[in-house]
Parts: structure tokens; C-alpha cells; sequence
């Protein structure tokens, strides 16, 4: 069933590579936060408790709930135009996206033959990690850098579940506290940056330089 | 438990207090408390008479508390010099910032202190992350478009990097499958312990991931552009704070996987990374000493510098490790005299510009002269401590020439750079002849630089037994015998 999960994070991962409308990738990354809530529960399924519970209700709420409406706050404030303008045709970014997937699915599978990692899980977590990369590097606007920083983090969180590195629960929540305020900070900039410069994506900023 | 609730839990409260009294004495007079109790129960714990109980998250060797004594110092003397700071008539935009400005402080020392003391990496990387957070509103002090772009770079930057490094102890935690750390917690005694069973391709993985990932934060050169701008565009209490504490708090994460890694195979592996990184930053320090035309990020590039000696001398080892961790100190101290000069001269001359700055040592004699000796002290002339630290590094490179060639002939030219700018801004007159005319009282940056200063002598000179003992301490740890 893990698997299953990841596979479908993995297409939203394509659908996030040739969407171009801001409404959409919101969307995306609510679906992201559940799946990778239901993929923390589904190990524990028998035997649940309220103790398991609390992360992936946490992650539901922060992950699917408060950043994807932050977000779409701050599109709807800033009156930030609907379409994404990207830097490179997007199919070429498909086909760029698609092959570096593939490449990673391959390494992880040859990877399991002798390291025990779950190939499925670990190949999307690093498939979302180098997605929100290419996100940022390909896109100009700044709120889309903050999704490519949001799947990045998204890889990062299903990176950790699917190799099981145990982490205090009092340390996964300030995981996810401290992403909920980067991502609360980031937004203030963006307020800002729209408020000083007349554009909001990143040919703005280019005054500090020697 | 008194100890660690002093260092914790105090700065905690001390962020309560200060977000809901809008007092700014009331708010400067807890935090200067709150910086004492801090430095005095570091002291205690750095010296040795008191060494608190450890557990498996917390613990005190001598690593913890050698970083602890330079995070409480470097804190004091910024708290020390805020009140006065925020008292300068200078823009109208900075009234709201400084609101906040002291409950900024006090998250920054309560995450800063979580971080060093952690045992476990992964409240490492929440701490580390947290510290992140309560620097970026302080880059934002002068809410112009400058300090905008540099808050939004480095935010962007360092989360992004903290993120990189969250992949590396997540391999490291890889590299346990099939011993018995699987599935454990991540906690750096443990996996010290068992070392030499981890597998060292997911090791040396990790150990890149974290280098990588935190060089965001320590400012090794190429993912230095970030940590450039945040210092130079900072107000001066804070650029101190970071040049002199925050890059050693992430230089701490890389120490703790190096650590790890000291009694495996993979430790050679890891050296290398370092002494690449670290010349790598020597080289950008010493290309861009010549093409900065604001003073500011004249000394950010300085900690460039010497951030890449003190990687470099990690990664060399021997007496070059015992010099790098004293390096560390020593660049602390100076940098919190060269910024918080820096900041006296940019109030008198409203530029941050080394061209619009004339004849600093005849407008603004304590200013200029105080400047200038950070200058000599950070250039590494005896008898201020970094001459001795350096020698040391140098001493443990003589059997690696080709690299000592090049790590003297960089210095040299950043020397020749940077003396450039320097002599420029204090000596030059005007074009038009009209020199600035400031009468400039003793203030208290005066009195903290005179005193870092002299400090910096004593300690070159006479180095105290206690920090010479935690020094040899922490490299007996990364099993150095000297």
C-alpha cells in the first residue's frame, strides 16, 4: 500500500511539472499532505493509538490544511497573475523532469540490492527533492519558489518515513513548526517585495552583488 | 538540571517577557540578565566545575562547551551594546524592528544553546533551523530594499541548505542498516561508538549532504552568496552575532557526522571534502578582496576567509586541528570589534560604501583607531591571538608545501585587498577637502572593542590552561595525539 501511495506522489509530482496555474499547484500540494499522512499511518494500521497518531494528524493539518491556505492567501492579496511564466518550454521541462525520475528509480532499485531501503518510497521522496529543485531553477516567480521549497520539504518528510530514521515525536513537530514559519516568513517577504518592487518574481532581486 | 534550565529555560521565559513588554529598557535590562546568567553558567560549565548530568539528547564534552563559551561571550557583549544601538537616531522605517528586536535575541540564544548541547541530530537540525528563523527578521532591521533581498536570499539559501543537511543524517541513519543502530535514534554517542560498523558509502553520502547543506550557514565558498548579504546588510549587533557565533553553531553540525566518521575508513574521504571546501573559500575571499566596494561585505568576506582556514585546518589535522579550534575563538572576538566598529562608521557616514567614507581616523578618532586594530587582529598580527592560531595551521600544513603555497600566497593578497579598503576609508581626504567633523565621545562599542581587544592579546600571549586543555580535549576526541 506504501508503495501504491508513492507511486501516486510521484504523479502529482509530473502533474506539478506541466501545470501552469497557480490554482493547481495549491491543489497539489494539499493532495501531497494527505498522501504523506496516510502513507506515516498505514505501517500502523492494526494497532493504532493516539500517540501514533499525532504526527500524521499534525502533518494533515499543517501540510494539507494551514500552508496550502496561507498560500493561497497570499496569491489572492497580491493579486499575483494566475499563470506561471516559465523559463524553459515545458515540455522540455517534462522531458527533463521524467529523466532525471528515471534515473533515480534505477539507482534506487540497483541501491536495494544491497542496502535495505525500500526502493519504491525512497525513489519518490528523492524524485519530489530534486522536482522542488528543478521548480525553483526553472520558474521566476517567488511564490513558486516557495512551493518548489514545499515539495522539497514534502520529499524530505516521506525521505525520512520511508527509511524509518527514528526521530523523537518532540522533534518532528518542531520539524514541522519550523517549516510552517519558514514558509509564514517567506510569505511576509513576498508581501513585502510586492509592496517595494514592482514585479514579484526573482529579476528583482539583483541589487546585491560585487 | 540548574545549569541546563539556566542555558534553556531561562531564554525561554526571557522570549515571553520580551514579546509582551514593550518597554525597551525593561526588555534590554532581561536580556542583559538573561546574557550574564548565560555566560556565567557557560563558564562554569566551560572550566569544569560544573559538569551537568548528561542524557541521551543533551551532553557537555568538550566540543559543546568550547562552541558554549564563544556563543555566550560573542551574546553578551551584542546585548551588552543593543540598548545603545537602537537609541540612534536613523531611519523612521526601524521603529517597528525594534520592537521585536530583543525577543529576536533571546529565540537566537535559546535556539543557538539547544543546538550546541544536542546530542541528538535531529533536535541539532531543528535548533540549527530555528536559529535560521530568528536572524531573518534581525536582517530585516532597516526595511529598505537592500535588507529585503538579503532577508529573502538567505532565508531561501539557508532553509534550503538545512534541508540538504536533514538528507545527510537521514543517510546517516542509513548506514546503520544491518547493525545495531537500525532503527535507532540518531544520537552522536552512540553512533560514535559503533563507528566502524556503519557502511561507509551511505557514510561518506552523508557526510557530503551535511557539508553541502550547512556551508549555507557556515559560508564555505560557492554557497557563500547568502551569508554574504545577511551579514553585510544586517545591523551591526546582529552581523556580530552571526559572523561571530551562528557560523560556528553550523560548523558544529559538520564536526559531530566528521566525528562520527573519525574511527572508519571514510575519514580521509571526509578531510579532503574539507580541504577543498576550505582553500576553495580562500580562493573567493581572495578573488573578491579586490572587487568589494562596500566595507561591510568587505569583512563578510573576511569571515570567508577565515572560516575556509578553520575547514581547512579541521581537515588537515594534527597541531592544524588544535589551531583551527583556537582559530575559531579568536575570529569570534575580532569580528565583533570589526562589525560593531563598522557600524559606528556607517551611522557617521550614512554608506556602507567605501568610497563615500573619507579620513575615518581624524572624524572619528576611537572609531578609526578601534578599527584598525580589528583590522591588525584579524590580518593575523602577533601579537593578537589569530597570529598564533594561523602559525599553528600553518605548522600542521608543512607536509602538504604545495597547499601551504597556496594558503600563504591567498592571505597575502587578501591582506594587500583588504588593507586597500581600509587604508582608503582611514587615512584618504576627500576629493573636495571637506572632512566630516564628529565629535565622538567614549561610547560603550568603544569600551567593548577595547576590551575584546586586549583580550585577544592576553589570550594570544598567555593562553589560558583551561582552554588549551579543552582544546586538547576535543582532539584526543577526534583521536589527535599531539
Amino acid at each position: 500500500m506504501e508503495n501504491v501511495l508513492s507511486i501516486l506522489f510521484c504523479l502529482t509530482l509530473l502533474y506539478l511539472v506541466i501545470t501552469s496555474r497557480l490554482k493547481t499547484y495549491v491543489s497539489i500540494l494539499r493532495a501531497q499532505g494527505v498522501l504523506l499522512s496516510a502513507i506515516m499511518i498505514f505501517p500502523f494500521m492494526r494497532h493504532l493509538s493516539v500517540h501514533i497518531l499525532i504526527i500524521p494528524l499534525m502533518s494533515l493539518i499543517v501540510k494539507a490544511i494551514v500552508i496550502p491556505r496561507f498560500i493561497n492567501k497570499i496569491i489572492i492579496d497580491l493579486d499575483v497573475k494566475r499563470i506561471v511564466e516559465p523559463s524553459i518550454q515545458p515540455f522540455n521541462f517534462l522531458l527533463l523532469s521524467v529523466a532525471s525520475m528515471s534515473t533515480i528509480f534505477v539507482a534506487a532499485h540497483v541501491l536495494s540490492g544491497y542496502t535495505p531501503i525500500e526502493p519504491i518510497p525512497f525513489a519518490s521522496a528523492f524524485s519530489a527533492i530534486v522536482t522542488g529543485i528543478l521548480l525553483i531553477i526553472f520558474r521566476k516567480k517567488l511564490i513558486v519558489h516557495v512551493v518548489g521549497f514545499l515539495i522539497l520539504e514534502n520529499g524530505i518528510f516521506l525521505f525520512g518515513t520511508s527509511v524509518a530514521a527514528e526521530m523523537p515525536t518532540i522533534v518532528e513537530l518542531g520539524s514541522l513548526l519550523d517549516v510552517f514559519v519558514v514558509v509564514f516568513l517567506m510569505g511576509i517577504a513576498i508581501n513585502k517585495i510586492s509592496s517595494t518592487f514592482a514585479k514579484q518574481d526573482v529579476t528583482v532581486l539583483g541589487r546585491l552583488k560585487d | 538540571m540548574t545549569i541546563l534550565s539556566v542555558l534553556i529555560v531561562l531564554p525561554l521565559i526571557s522570549i515571553g517577557v520580551c514579546y509582551f513588554i514593550h518597554i525597551r529598557k525593561t526588555q534590554y535590562i532581561i536580556s542583559l540578565l538573561v546574557a550574564i546568567a548565560h555566560l556565567v553558567c557557560s563558564y562554569l560549565v566551560f572550566s569544569g566545575l560544573f559538569i551537568p548530568a548528561e542524557n541521551d539528547f543533551f551532553r557537555f564534552d568538550a566540543l559543546s562547551r568550547l562552541f558554549l563559551i564563544i556563543l555566550s561571550h560573542v551574546y553578551f557583549w551584542v546585548v551588552l551594546v543593543s540598548y545603545s544601538y537602537l537609541n540612534r537616531p536613523l531611519i523612521v522605517k526601524e521603529e517597528k524592528s525594534k520592537k521585536l528586536y530583543f525577543t529576536m535575541l533571546n529565540v537566537y540564544l535559546f535556539a543557538n544553546t539547544l543546538a550546541l548541547i544536542s546530542n541528538h541530530l535531529g533536535v541539532f537540525w531543528v535548533a540549527s533551523e530555528t536559529t535560521t528563523l530568528s536572524v531573518a527578521p534581525l536582517i530585516y532591521y532597516y526595511r529598505d530594499e537592500e535588507s529585503l533581498e538579503a532577508m529573502w536570499k538567505y532565508l531561501f539559501l539557508v532553509s534550503v541548505g538545512i534541508a540538504f543537511a536533514f538528507i545527510g543524517f537521514v543517510f546517516l541513519a542509513l548506514s546503520a542498516g544491518g547493525t545495531v543502530l537500525e532503527g535507532q535514534q540518531l544520537l552522536v554517542t552512540s553512533f560514535t561508538q559503533y563507528a566502524t560498523q556503519l557502511n561507509p558509502i551511505w557514510l561518506k553520502a552523508s557526510f557530503i549532504f551535511v557539508f553541502v547543506g550547512l556551508s549555507t550557514k557556515i559560508g564555505i565558498a560557492p554557497m557563500h552568496p547568502g551569508d554574504i548579504d545577511a551579514t553585510s546588510n544586517a545591523p551591526s549587533p546582529a552581523a556580530a552575532l552571526m559572523s561571530g557565533s551562528l557560523r560556528g553553531t553550523a560548523l558544529l553540525g559538520v564536526l559531530r557526522v566528521y566525528q562520527i566518521m573519525v574511527p572508519t575508513a571514510t575519514a580521509d574521504f571526509a578531510r579532503t571534502i574539507m580541504i577543498i571546501g576550505g582553500i576553495f573559500s580562500l580562493f573567493v575571499a581572495f578573488v573578491f578582496m579586490f572587487k568589494v566596494t562596500n566595507y561591510k561585505r568587505m569583512i563578510a568576506y573576511s569571515s570567508v576567509e577565515h572560516l575556509g582556514l578553520i575547514t581547512l585546518g579541521i581537515g588537515t589535522g594534527g597541531i592544524a586541528f588544535v589551531g583551527a579550534m583556537l582559530h575559531t575563538v579568536f575570529n569570534s572576538l575580532t569580528k565583533v570589534v570589526l562589525f560593531l566598529n563598522a557600524g559606528n562608521i556607517h551611522r557617521a557616514y550614512r554608506s556602507r560604501e567605501v568610497n563615500s567614507v573619507w579620513n575615518v581616523l581624524q572624524a572619528m578618532p576611537w572609531t578609526g583607531w578601534f578599527f584598525l586594530f580589528g583590522f591588525f587582529a584579524i590580518i593575523a598580527m602577533p601579537p593578537f591571538g589569530i597570529f598564533f592560531s594561523e602559525l599553528m595551521i600553518f605548522q600542521g600544513l608543512l607536509t602538504k608545501p604545495f597547499l601551504l603555497g597556496a594558503v600563504l600566497f591567498f592571505l597575502f593578497f587578501i591582506f594587500v585587498g583588504m588593507s586597500k579598503t581600509v587604508f582608503h576609508m582611514l587615512y584618504t581626504a576627500p576629493p573636495d577637502g571637506d572632512t566630516l567633523v564628529i565629535t565622538e565621545k567614549f561610547e560603550i562599542t568603544h569600551f567593548v572593542s577595547l576590551t575584546l581587544l586586549i583580550l585577544l592579546v592576553v589570550l594570544g600571549l598567555c593562553i589560558p590552561s583551561q582552554l588549551y586543555s579543552l582544546v586538547v580535549q576535543i582532539s584526543k576526541d577526534f583521536g589527535i595525539l599531539l
